[in-house]
């Protein structure tokens, strides 16, 4: 009977928890992002001012969505997909992203590299690595530059059927990532409103672009469920960061209540739309600090700070980049 | 801005009947189709009458979007272009050759700051004359404070042959001397004109020759961007800026599209707490792919230059060099 079907289910919760984990696996990525479990369908903005090695998590994350989970014995701990990169800064360096890769699949795991790396430089020649995994790595990734915002727009429209191809020779896409988000914001500030035919045209502004962009991507993470990662650059001033640097020691102070709301102090300006926003799932600040750190003689490397800030987790980490990638500083 | 009836001419479904259903919706250009959800539109040709073809007209339009953005690589690809065409110009300065090992990367945009007279004009024009002398290829000098010198080219380029046929010597420092070609740019819309003409002349030429453009050279971008800076009320701070970062990104275009090394100079303004900065601001630190630091000591010749961006190498990496006279 009809009421029946009512009381049996429709699956076990076994069944259930098989169909829901499966697709909504957390990532867990490299340090500085390791701290929040991030899922497909997120969408983590990366900001900080220029230079603070934000592309530098960038194609790390590319690197572990590339690489398999397991090869020829050795556990890389990937996420077996394809990674596609939209570069709008159209400043990717090819060279610095393979050699990255040779590193990883030379040693095998990361941590290995970092203890071969304090006892000699690497050198480009002598780095022992499978060449077919690289060359299935370096495939999976896919790679687009965007000089301006219709450019971005077109790809964003056209990359549905682009990531059903990949799909239908049993490829999926993991990540999207977007180099950075803030890119032609000053060019299409400056976009003048001639008066156009049809009261109701839309103009091209920051504002209508963005929406578009939202709309656009917001589309492409239900069709396709992949993590979303963008960078922006902070576009404003010094001083605000200065402040901020003041109130270090002290993170509880960088957050100010009124009545009853915790307002956060963002230590940099926001210039995005607010559809981008509301957008954003999770956000976490690069920052330069003062200190460097005295890797060997000659090397110098300057450390950086990351802070989550949505969540909001009130603790700094500190990581610096060295030639085989970002690493976190005790 | 192309009108939808424009296009009615190559792509005949995208009839009279198509153009006036966008039109019921304010899309009059493939600009503005960008602007909308096509799924939406899609939906609303669905109630109309013609819909099979009002949806084969908007797939049309799909492709035609999907021709409108650069082409789609994979890793390999990239590496295999860039193995191809990015090589390393030197810049005749050992100095700062090993620092960048090898010199200006073909494809990216590197910056030179520093105060002035700190040695930016002078690497400028030893760069120009390397390529021009040892690459065979040209060099484009977009000189905007009348800084460029012919004497100093010549000295740079005869200074390593040997003092004996003066007509062979001549006859070669003539065909180097050809290979730059040096223009001078007051303000930023005239660079506009110069780097599009470039780009039409490089988009239409064929394949090689040895009058390929190897280099370009703007000295300097800071002082073609300041006389724009104090433009009238809000509207003219905006333009600026964006002014400043569409030439970023036509020169970045450049450089990747047609295989050329930029090379570009910027001055130091005071920051905060006396320690000066580079000059043009927040938003044009993301432009460049390598920024230098140069600097001078008082009489001498030689010079400081240490890394403030790059996209493989530590930032504060330093060298010395020198320019021999």
């Amino acid at each position: 009977m009809e009421a029946k079907g009512w009381i049996s289910g429709d699956e076990s919760a076994k069944e259930m928890l098989g169909r829901v984990l499966s697709r909504a696996r957390p990532f867990l990525l490299l340090p500085p992002l390791h701290r929040v479990p991030l899922r497909p369908r997120n969408v983590l903005e990366i900001v900080g001012p220029s230079p603070s090695a934000k592309t530098h998590l960038l194609i790390q994350a590319a690197l572990t969505c590339v690489l398999p989970v397991d090869w020829n014995g050795v556990h890389y701990g990937g996420f077996d997909g394809f990674a596609i990169f939209i570069d709008l800064d159209c400043r990717f360096d090819i060279f610095r992203f393979s050699h990255l890769l040779k590193l990883r699949l030379a040693s095998g795991s990361v941590s290995e590299i970092d203890r071969e790396q304090n006892n000699n430089t690497i050198k480009r020649s002598s780095i022992a690595y499978d060449e077919e995994l690289y060359t299935l790595c370096m495939r999976r990734f896919s790679y687009v530059r965007c000089y301006d915002s219709f450019e971005f727009l077109a790809t964003l429209k056209t990359l549905h059927y682009r990531i059903q191809k990949e799909k239908a020779y049993g490829n999926c896409v993991h990540m999207l990532l977007i180099d950075s988000i803030g890119a032609f914001h000053w060019i299409d500030r400056a976009s003048t409103c001639l008066p156009l035919r049809g009261s109701n045209r839309k103009s091209h502004s920051v504002q209508t672009v963005l929406e578009t962009v939202v709309q656009e991507i917001r589309k492409l993470l239900l069709l396709h469920p992949m993590l979303a990662i963008a960078t922006k650059a902070t576009l404003f001033g010094n001083r605000a960061m200065n402040e901020a640097k003041w109130n270090l020691r002290k993170p509880d102070t960088s957050y100010s209540q009124i009545g009853g709301i915790t307002a956060l102090q963002l230590p940099y300006r926001e210039y995005m739309p607010s559809a981008w926003q509301t957008f954003v799932t999770h956000r976490i600040l690069l920052r330069p600090s003062d200190d460097h750190l005295a890797v060997s003689d000659d090397q110098n490397h300057s450390v950086y700070f990351s802070e989550w800030l949505l969540p909001s987790l009130s603790f700094l980490d500190k990581f610096i980049v060295k030639e085989a990638g970002v690493f976190l500083v005790a | 801005m192309a009108p939808l009836k424009s296009l009615e001419q190559e792509y005949p479904i995208l009839d009279s009947n198509f153009q006036s259903f966008c039109a019921s919706h304010d899309i009059f250009s493939v600009e503005d189709l960008l602007l909308h959800d096509l799924y939406v539109l899609a939906a609303f040709a669905e109630q109309e009458s013609s819909s099979e073809r009002l949806k084969q007209g908007i797939a049309q339009v799909l492709s035609i979007i999907d021709g409108q953005h650069q082409p789609w690589l994979n890793g390999i690809e990239l590496l295999e272009d860039a193995q191809r065409n990015k090589h390393v110009l030197s810049t005749g300065c050992e100095g700062i050759d090993l620092l960048l090992h090898g010199g200006l990367r073909v494809g990216q945009l590197t910056e030179l700051v520093g105060p002035s007279s700190s040695g930016k004009t002078q690497v400028c024009l030893l760069a120009a004359s390397n390529v021009a002398k040892k690459h065979i290829g040209s060099v484009v000098y977009l000189d905007t404070g009348n800084s460029f010198s012919p004497q100093r080219v010549t000295q740079f380029i005869c200074q390593h042959s040997d003092p004996a046929i003066d007509q062979a010597k001549h006859r070669t420092l003539q065909k180097v001397m050809n290979n730059i070609s040096c223009k001078s740019v007051f303000d930023i819309f005239t660079m506009f004109d110069v780097l599009h003409q470039l780009e039409f002349n490089l988009r239409s030429q064929m394949q090689g020759g040895d009058c390929k453009v190897q280099l370009l050279i703007v000295d300097s971008v800071s002082s073609m961007v300041t006389p724009i800076l104090g433009g009238s009320g809000s509207q003219g701070i905006h333009s600026w800026h964006a002014l400043m970062i569409s030439a970023g990104y036509l020169l970045k275009k450049l450089a990747h599209e047609h295989n050329i090394a930029v090379l570009v100079t910027n001055h130091t303004v005071g920051g905060d707490g006396g320690i000066s900065k580079p000059a043009l601001g927040e938003s044009w630190k993301s432009i460049p792919h390598v920024r230098l630091l140069l600097s001078c000591d008082h009489g001498g010749s030689i010079c400081n230059v240490s890394i403030l961006k790059h996209p493989s190498m530590a930032v504060g990496k330093a060298a010395r060099f020198m320019i021999h006279n």
